[in-house]
């Protein structure tokens, strides 16, 4: 008896440790997204300021905006908030592959489309929120109808425009497209 | 302490659930999705990458060889085959923390549309740190490196992966 005392307390401290260390990594991972600093959406911060589409310089060996990116493709980025108000983001871009992303604060792809699916050459979306959308149903603006709607619940967010560039020669035009690009419209 | 390690571990070593897998390359087609899980959202977090949406395409990654070995800069290698349909691919080797890799080349990538092809639509790409003939995408000698494939606008998005071909990663000669 007295033997499997100090035992049973081992076993037990044993368990209790792995247990407490089980509920530290849930709470750990679950809490990254919440105190990084180097997410997407911080990292975008050093291109400028919002409501602005930046037009990155291109990806080459030793001098990328950011990692991972394909250097096969021109990126703009404009940072925006849906807090004042709906956002129309336009650009009229190249016939060949363009896509365009919408990420929320988290730097999760909440909304994507291709020039295909898109069914033309000139970007047009309308962002807002179901709240905005509500509101607007009373009385709606032309631009609804033209537009692709971009209904979700953002609050801050960014949007990223990628351009297929097949060779150098084409990049100063992918440039150009990039710059008609705009996002500081309303509906 | 082990709730804290594993959790860092966890998260450092990047997606960990729901990756798809195509003979030698992987994807995580939910990874930066809203219905990614905590441990991938955690990871995009950290590395600020800008994941493809399914409405643009999917990117799959090559760390290791057809035998299993990771890809190493002194040895030249042989992306062999044919991709899922798609209508624009690229295909671009990183370093191991997703940087390109310089070289005299001034090249980084390849995509579908500029590359010699045989007459059965198959192609091959010597990946190697020195000059090789044909379609050549140059590496720098490092530890390791990877490869990243792009399938832009492929009807994978849409979730079936059956029966989908990816080219081979065959390790020629290292030195």
């Amino acid at each position: 008896m007295r033997r499997t005392m100090p035992m049973r307390r081992t076993v037990f401290f044993v368990l209790g440790g792995l247990l407490l260390g089980g509920i530290i990594h849930i709470a750990t991972v679950v809490m990254v997204p919440y105190f990084a600093t180097d997410d997407a959406s911080t990292l975008m911060r050093q291109f400028g300021r919002a409501d602005v589409f930046h037009v990155l310089p291109p990806a080459e060996a030793g001098a990328e905006p950011l990692a991972n990116l394909d250097p096969k493709m021109l990126y703009a980025v404009c940072r925006f908030s849906l807090n004042d108000g709906p956002v129309r983001i336009t650009a009229s871009l190249p016939e060949d592959f363009w896509s365009v992303a919408i990420f929320d604060r988290r730097g999760r792809n909440v909304f994507s489309v291709n020039d295909r699916s898109a069914e033309r050459s000139a970007l047009d979306l309308a962002v807002l929120t179901p709240v905005q959308m509500a509101q607007l149903r009373q009385d709606p603006p032309a631009a609804l109808e033209t537009a692709i709607v971009v209904e979700l619940p953002l609050d801050s967010a960014f949007a990223l425009i990628r351009v297929f560039v097949a060779d150098a020669s084409l990049l100063p035009g992918a440039k150009a497209n990039l710059e008609t690009a705009d996002c500081s419209g309303t509906l | 302490m082990v709730g804290l390690s594993t959790a860092w571990f966890a998260v450092d070593r990047g997606y960990m659930f729901g990756s798809v897998s195509i003979g030698d390359w992987t994807a995580w087609p939910r990874a930066g999705t809203p219905d990614a899980d905590p441990y991938s959202l955690a990871w995009l977090a950290r590395s600020g990458e800008l994941p493809l949406g399914a409405g643009e395409g999917i990117a799959f990654t090559a760390q290791a060889d057809h035998d299993g070995e990771p890809l190493a800069g002194n040895c030249v290698y042989r992306v062999v085959g044919q991709t899922p349909a798609a209508r624009l691919w690229t295909l671009t080797a990183y370093d191991s923390d997703g940087h390109l890799m310089p070289n005299a080349a001034q090249r980084e990538a390849f995509h579908s549309q500029e590359i010699l092809r045989r007459s059965d639509g198959s192609f091959e790409i010597m990946v190697a740190a020195d000059v090789q003939p044909g379609n050549w995408l140059p590496i720098s000698r490092v530890d390791y490196f990877k490869l990243v494939l792009r399938l832009y606008d492929t009807p994978l998005t849409g979730g079936t992966f059956g029966g989908s071909t990816m080219p081979e990663v065959r390790r020629e000669q290292c030195r």
